[in-house]
C-alpha cells in the first residue's frame, strides 16, 4: 500500500508550469517558475474511477 | 462562494441554473457580419457540436431583466468563454466583448480569442490566449479544446488533493463538473457536503453548482 505524501505537484496545463500542494493544509505552496516538476516531489495523477 | 450581482451590487442568495458543458460566444450578433466573422462561427459550431459542447450567447436567455444582469447569469453558468472579434465590427460591440471577456476572467472561466488577423487585441487582455483565423486556425482550435478538458483533469486533481479545505475541494469539483459534465464530480462533491457541516447560503450555492436539489 502506497503512503500519502504531504507535498505533491501538479502541472497545470494553462501554464505548462508545476504547482506545489499541501495535503494537510489544503493549499497551494508555490508556483514553478521555470519549466519541468520540482525535485523529490511526487506528481499527484487522477485517481482511477 | 460569494457573487456581486453587477446591476445591484448585492451577494447573489438565489439558485443559478449552471450549464455544464456549454460555451458562452461574445460576439456581434446583429447586423452585418464579415465574411470571416461568418466562416469563424461557422468552424466553431462544427467543432462544439462534434463535442456535444452547447453554443450560448446574449440571445440564448429570455427574461424580463435588464441585459447586464442577464449576461452576467449567462457567464457565470457556462465554463468557458469564446470571444469572436474583427476590425470590421462597431466598436461599441468590441467594447461589450471586451468586457464580458474580463467578466469571465474574473469568475475563473477558460477563455479564448479569437480575432481575425487585422484585428489589434488591446492590451490589457495581451496575455489572454488567442487564436487568429488563418489556415491553422481549426488545430489550434481543436488544441484549446483539448487543453480545456486536461484544465478540467487538473482540477479534479487539485479537488482530491485540497480536501483539507472542502469549500476550495468543492470549487474545483464545480469548475471540473462544469466543463465535463461528468456525474463522478458531482457525487463526490454530495460526499463533501455530507461529510462537513456548511452553512445555508453555502450550501444553495454547492447545491446549485452540482443542480442538487434537496
Amino acid at each position: 500500500m502506497s503512503v500519502k505524501k504531504r507535498v505533491v505537484q501538479v502541472k497545470n496545463p494553462k501554464t505548462g508550469k508545476y504547482v506545489k500542494i499541501d495535503r494537510e493544509k489544503g493549499r497551494i505552496v508555490a508556483h514553478k517558475k521555470s519549466v519541468g516538476p520540482y525535485k523529490n516531489v511526487a506528481v499527484a495523477r487522477k485517481r482511477s474511477a | 462562494m460569494i457573487f456581486y450581482n453587477p446591476t445591484e451590487n448585492d451577494v447573489l442568495t438565489s439558485w443559478i441554473r449552471y450549464n455544464p458543458k456549454s460555451t458562452f460566444i461574445m460576439t456581434q450578433l446583429g447586423g452585418i457580419k464579415s465574411i470571416d466573422v461568418v466562416a469563424i462561427m461557422d468552424q466553431l459550431s462544427i467543432q462544439l457540436a462534434a463535442r456535444n459542447i452547447q453554443q450560448l450567447d446574449a440571445n440564448s436567455l429570455v427574461t424580463g431583466r435588464d441585459f447586464q444582469s442577464k449576461i452576467w447569469k449567462l457567464a457565470l453558468s457556462v465554463p468557458i468563454g469564446i470571444a469572436v472579434v474583427s476590425e470590421t465590427m462597431p466598436q461599441s460591440t468590441i467594447a461589450n466583448v471586451f468586457y464580458e471577456l474580463g467578466l469571465m476572467n474574473a469568475l475563473g472561466k477558460e477563455t479564448l480569442v479569437i480575432k481575425t488577423q487585422d484585428f489589434i487585441i488591446p492590451s490589457d487582455f495581451i496575455r489572454t490566449e488567442y487564436i487568429e483565423y488563418d489556415d491553422s486556425f481549426e488545430n489550434r482550435f481543436t488544441n484549446f479544446l483539448n487543453q480545456v478538458l486536461d484544465q478540467a483533469e487538473y482540477y479534479r486533481i487539485l479537488a482530491d488533493n485540497l480536501i483539507a479545505k472542502p469549500l476550495l475541494s468543492i470549487d474545483y469539483l464545480r469548475r471540473a463538473y462544469l466543463i465535463t459534465g461528468e456525474n463522478s464530480h458531482r457525487q463526490r462533491a454530495i460526499q463533501i457536503i455530507d461529510e462537513n457541516e456548511f452553512d445555508e447560503h453555502l450550501l444553495l450555492m454547492i447545491r446549485s453548482y452540482f443542480n442538487i436539489q434537496n
